[in-house]
């Protein structure tokens, strides 16, 4: 009995406020000593992405590439991340650039795998809505169109 | 899990904690795949990975949410917001790495902090084909599941010795203990709930037991 994917559990649940809080005041006052540890940014980074508010994971996100660039050790989850937070907020060029990058390095990571099939998932769905929306407004248009001709040729 | 008292299927959550590269994924894959990666073409788990698997015990049909947590330190703090409503813990460590073994104390004593008490816990001691280089001895996992309280299996994800067998006595000792899954049966709250949560590196989990997380990606 094969399992249902593709999945990415950190993508779907959320911490609640007092845990993110817990996060976020560490990472606070680690600043206010002027010395943050990777480990403390990393983990308030993550607990970012994985909220449902849009500014928390763009400020997710923006913590992660500062870690990607500052620790080559923290690249590939940063890598992952990274995917996972432009997957959230729906640049799905972003994310699918990102997981290619730890894709290439590890071509047999399962969660990789994962997360590019719900990647792509979400684009031919949302390219699906897009069609329909042109569609309609395509339809519409052509109703307009018809019915100013109508009117002009009755004149 | 409302309701469905008769026919429906029982929800369990499951978590797998353990060491990192003792192959908590690998017997993961194993059972819910029978699928196995060779060493250099697995890699390290990334924070939690997630897998749905149903299967029938005692009767009744079982829906498992396995939780597949990374080992690494370094995402600790990731892993330990996953322990919320589980039922049941699988303890992995590598009979051919006396550091793996251990490690276990630690784990539990995360676990002391996380979950409940009446939680159900095996101990499986992975990677049995490697007899050769074995550095743990049955006895001695055995004897020391024992003073935890927890189930013991030895088992290799590589040939599957013990895998099913893993999972199946986990999801029946649940079952035997309705107050983990049965309805309007309060959960246990983790002991030291509620104050404090500003232990470095860690997140404490207080409020709102299991249904959050259960709920979560398994419309299935």
């Amino acid at each position: 009995m094969p399992t249902e994917l593709p999945y990415a559990a950190d993508a779907e649940v959320s911490l609640s406020y007092d845990e993110l809080e817990v996060l976020r005041l560490q990472y606070q006052r680690e600043l206010s000593q002027s010395h943050v540890t990777t480990q403390t940014k990393f983990n308030y980074a993550w607990g970012l992405v994985k909220s449902p508010i849009r500014e928390h994971q763009v400020e997710g996100v923006r913590l992660l590439q500062e870690i990607y660039r500052a620790e080559p050790t923290r690249r590939r989850e940063c890598l992952y991340y990274l995917a996972l937070g432009y997957y959230k907020f729906g640049n799905y060029e972003e994310a699918r650039r990102f997981n290619s990058l730890l894709m290439d390095k590890e071509p047999s990571n399962m969660q990789a795998q994962s997360l590019a099939s719900l990647i792509d998932q979400r684009v031919t769905r949302e390219g699906y809505i897009g069609m329909a929306l042109a569609g309609g407004v395509a339809a519409i248009g052509t109703i307009l169109l018809a019915s100013l001709i109508r009117r002009a040729a009755r004149k | 899990m409302s309701g469905d008292k008769d026919k429906g299927p029982v929800n369990v959550k499951l978590l797998l904690i353990g060491n990192s590269s003792v192959g908590k994924s690998s017997l993961l894959l194993r059972f819910s795949d029978e699928q196995w990666l060779p060493e250099d073409e697995s890699s390290a788990t990334i924070g939690v990975d997630f897998r749905v698997h149903k299967m029938e015990v005692k009767g009744r049909r079982v829906k498992l949410s396995i939780w597949d947590t990374a080992g690494q330190e370094r995402f600790r703090t990731i892993t330990s917001s996953y322990y919320r409503g589980a039922q049941g813990i699988i303890l992995v460590y590598d009979v051919a790495n006396r550091e793996s073994f251990d490690a276990l104390p630690r784990w539990y004593s995360e676990l002391e902090t996380y979950v409940s008490k009446s939680v159900v816990k095996i101990i499986v001691g992975n990677k049995v084909d490697k007899e050769f280089s074995r550095q743990v001895t049955y006895a001695e996992g055995q004897r020391f599941a024992e003073r935890m309280n927890s189930l013991f299996i030895e088992a290799s994800a590589k040939t599957s010795t013990g895998v099913q067998e893993a999972f199946q006595q986990v999801v029946e000792r649940i079952l035997d203990t309705p107050e983990l899954w049965a309805p309007a049966m309060k959960k246990g709250v983790g002991l030291n709930s509620t104050d404090g949560g500003s232990m470095p590196g860690s997140i404490n989990l207080s409020e709102t037991e299991g249904n959050a997380n259960e709920g979560g990606g398994c419309s299935c």
